[in-house]
């Protein structure tokens, strides 16, 4: 199979709007990577290079030290490194042997670039997290 | 041209990586180098993504090195002058049948396609989709091995400085042992022998993967070089000089009598 599963990418709130073929496009340049239990994934502070999906097992997420949440199967984290390369926002840890599907900024720009369907959705799966995080914290506006 | 290669082919930095093409100029030259294989960084892209097709050709390309493999990455950009990225990327030893290779290959994708490759590209000012090709070789199970520099890169000295230790040489390259200190000089005189703490030996498993082995006490502290095998480094020192230039940066090992070279690049800073 080449590519992420497309049932664990329709899952991800960020390519919620994403009809099949758009799933599908988008599958086709994940690619898999293992973690063993333990491994540190990815680190906060550091330079951001892929976006992962967890396919199995279970990860967990710390900022600033603190724990905030453990994802599992379908859930995913670093979003951010699809659109910029900046700082790591939190550390993810495997809490067992882990396999996620991943996708660089590399590889998924070229598609959002020559597809504006899907840059649109994209734009407004993320202005919908967005606005949830933000009434989270603040309260609706 | 094909994407998949003898390692003698290796040509093209672009499409297989400057250690690919390093390695194989030396096999040209009749450099020590073990057999092996390049793949282009299309190629382990593919892989890295399943691609079916991809992974029977490499299947097939490797069906004569038998035995263990090593996996080495060979990035368009690594190992030069300007940008080492040594330690960066990733070798992956003692890799036995079809699906670890597969998995190896992706594993060495993944290591160019890190946070911390990336965060390193970005420090050197390479903005650049990383290409990484990959060296797939017959494993040498070392007796000792190590690196060898054919300058002192700490003094600029016009002389080989030498770190050895026993088993494998990720021993001396991944810091797990202080390994014996040696420096000779370009006519091949001994100018220091210095024994390290050898306490552990990294040997691979039969089944794939690695292992420390613990170290006899009395071999901890014994020098693992004699005086012809040194001779015979500073030889190799000399002809890597010739075939890649001043100033290398090499690693070596030494398996039933024969010396080998694994990797030759050149030294980033070298004390003026």
């Amino acid at each position: 199979m080449t590519g992420a599963p497309i049932e664990v990418l329709g899952r991800v709130p960020l390519f919620a709007d994403l009809d099949e073929g758009e799933l599908r496009k988008i599958a086709t340049v994940f690619k898999e990577r293992r973690f063993s239990s333990g491994d540190t994934i990815i680190q906060q502070g550091s330079g951001a290079a892929a976006f992962f999906v967890v396919d199995s097992g279970e990860v967990v997420v710390h900022v600033d030290g603190i724990e905030r949440r453990t994802l599992k199967d379908g859930d995913y984290f670093g979003e951010m490194a699809l659109i910029d390369a900046g700082a790591r926002t939190a550390t993810v840890k495997a809490l067992s042997d882990v396999v996620c599907s991943g996708v660089t900024f590399w590889d998924f720009r070229p598609i959002v670039e020559e597809n504006g369907v899907i840059g649109w959705k994209l734009l407004q799966s993320l202005i919908a997290i967005y606005r949830s995080e933000r009434d989270e914290l603040n309260g609706p506006t | 041209m094909s994407d998949v290669v003898p390692l003698r082919a290796a040509e093209d930095i672009a499409l297989f990586g400057s250690k690919a093409v390093g390695l194989g100029q030396a096999l040209r030259d009749g450099l020590p180098v073990p057999p092996g294989v390049a793949l282009s960084g299309a190629v382990v892209d593919a892989v890295a993504g399943r691609d079916e097709d991809a992974i029977r050709r490499v299947s097939e390309s490797v069906a004569d090195l038998h035995g263990a493999l090593a996996v080495r990455s060979s990035a368009a950009d690594e190992d030069g002058a300007d940008a080492s990225f040594a330690g960066q990327h990733m070798t992956l030893l003692n890799v036995r049948g079809a699906d670890e290779l597969t998995a190896a290959i992706g594993e060495v994708w993944w290591s160019a396609n890190s946070d911390s490759a990336i965060t390193y590209r970005q420090r050197v000012g390479l903005f650049t989709r990383p290409s990484i090709g990959v060296v797939i070789q017959a494993l040498v199970e070392p007796d000792t091995a190590g690196v060898m520099f054919t300058v002192n890169p700490v003094t600029g000295a016009d002389e080989r400085l030498i770190e050895a230790s026993l088993g494998l040489g990720e021993a001396v390259v991944d810091g797990r042992v202080i390994p014996d200190h040696y420096r000779v000089g370009r006519d091949g005189e001994i100018i220091e022998r210095r024994a390290g703490r050898k306490d552990i030996a990294v040997r691979s498993l039969p089944d794939g993967g690695t292992y420390e082995e613990q170290i006899a006490p009395e071999l901890v502290e014994k020098l693992c070089l004699d005086d012809g095998q040194l001779a015979e480094l500073n030889q190799l020192a000399e002809r890597c000089e010739q075939v890649y230039g001043p100033a290398r940066d090499t690693e070596w090992a030494i398996s039933a009598g024969e010396l080998y070279l694994l990797q030759c690049r050149a030294v980033t800073t070298v004390a003026a």
